[in-house]
């Protein structure tokens, strides 16, 4: 085989392969206004630095919930790092058990309610889901699809 | 009518799609699309509950007595001793499938109210409530099931109703119209039957889990665009991503 017919068969299996690398899927710049976003410090997040509120019933207030909460749905939602939140400030509540559990207080904490605006695999950006996400002091407990639930009591409105 | 094995076969198949359609729509993770199945297909035999002789009364009260025993089990595990749990597990069980079964069965009349469109959207409603009170599943997720027992409710209802039609004599069966039907109006008891069943209706839905994210994960425009974001592949390339 002469090295010219060899070059040529690398250079056009080369080529081939990659043709056939994906392209990126497409990002749309999603315009939801200005609430929802996190490439700024919002007001939270400089709240952060302010000593924790502690609640004899409820626990600590978590203070670096932001953060917790995108390391939570980072492995919990599809394209978690293409998606967009937007936070409410902590406030306490308390989830009873399902009934089949027995329905005693399961939990007592401070609730965080998160809307999550995620693409499409097309890179549509969908009405953003809201999410109630159970924190005991700076830990997440658990997230709850839905702005309420019927075993969820929201002390703080 | 179709038979057991027809109703379960049509019920799995309708099931899947749906179930698989969701999944794809990313409305349900792939654990609860399984269940989403399961559901759809125990939908899809449902119905036939009323038969006193028929397979699906044994199925619907096995699953009934299983999961009734399970769950009991799950509420006394914390404080009741192995020993009093199975005899208590074991009562519950025998009662619920041999006593609570033979009840049903002198009380209840195949085609009667069960194959309806109203009791296909109690059940659903049930479904729904039963999912968040009871195991504490968020609300799409109670009325993804919901949906899914009244999908294979319907399906079976259909297929009744299909099955009422003789192709070969070209004529309606004597059964067409008792399976799809939207109340029996007869006599008074089923005037009043029929009555108790739509006001059921909207005491349910009171209590009912929110319905705001079914509303518009499944019948919203947004909801179409996905669908047909999912029916052929997005960027034109077949089965390589």
């Amino acid at each position: 085989m002469s090295n010219q017919f060899k070059m040529t068969l690398l250079t056009v299996t080369i080529g081939v392969f990659s043709g056939c690398v994906p392209m990126p899927k497409p990002q749309t710049n999603i315009g939801i206004g200005r609430t929802i976003g996190q490439s700024t410090p919002t007001p939270q997040i400089q709240q952060q630095v302010k000593a924790p509120e502690v609640d004899s019933e409820y626990g600590a207030k978590p203070s670096n919930y932001i953060l917790s909460i995108r390391n939570y749905f980072s492995n919990k939602i599809p394209r978690a790092n293409l998606s967009q939140f937007k936070y409410s400030q902590p406030k306490r509540a308390y989830k009873r058990k399902g009934f089949a559990y027995g329905g005693a207080v399961a939990w007592r904490g401070w609730l965080v309610e998160v809307l999550v605006a995620t693409p499409t695999r097309t890179g549509r950006l969908l009405t953003p889901k809201p999410y109630m996400v159970l924190f005991s002091g700076n830990q997440v407990v658990e997230h709850i699809l839905g702005r309420t639930h019927k075993l969820i009591v929201k002390v703080d409105k | 009518m179709a038979n057991f094995n027809t109703h379960f076969m049509v019920a799995a198949g309708a099931s899947a799609v749906v179930s698989g359609t969701l999944l794809s729509m990313e409305v349900v993770s792939p654990e609860q699309a399984v269940s989403a199945f399961m559901l759809g297909v125990l939908g899809g035999l449902l119905p036939d509950v009323d038969s006193a002789r028929s397979t699906s009364i044994k199925v619907g009260f096995n699953v009934l007595s299983l999961l009734v025993t399970i769950m009991l089990i799950f509420i006394k595990s914390s404080t009741y001793s192995l020993v009093e749990m199975f005899i208590v597990a074991g009562l519950v069980f025998v009662g619920i499938r041999y006593a609570l079964l033979d009840v049903f069965r002198k009380i209840s009349k195949h085609r009667g109210m069960f194959h309806s469109i109203p009791v296909a959207l109690i059940w659903g409603i049930g479904v729904a409530i039963l999912m968040q009170y009871f195991f504490a599943l968020n609300s799409l997720v109670s009325w993804v099931y919901g949906f899914m027992v009244t999908t294979g409710y319907f399906v079976h209802l259909i297929l009744d109703e299909i099955y009422s039609v003789d192709l070969g004599n070209k004529r309606m069966k004597r059964s067409a119209g008792t399976a799809m039907k939207f109340g029996k109006f007869k006599t008074t008891k089923d005037k009043i039957q029929t009555a108790v069943i739509y006001a059921s209706i909207p005491l349910l839905i009171s209590i009912a889990p929110d319905t705001t994210l079914i509303e518009n994960a499944l019948f919203s425009q947004e909801a179409w665009l996905t669908f047909k974001d999912v029916i052929l592949p997005y960027d034109g390339k077949w089965f390589i991503h």
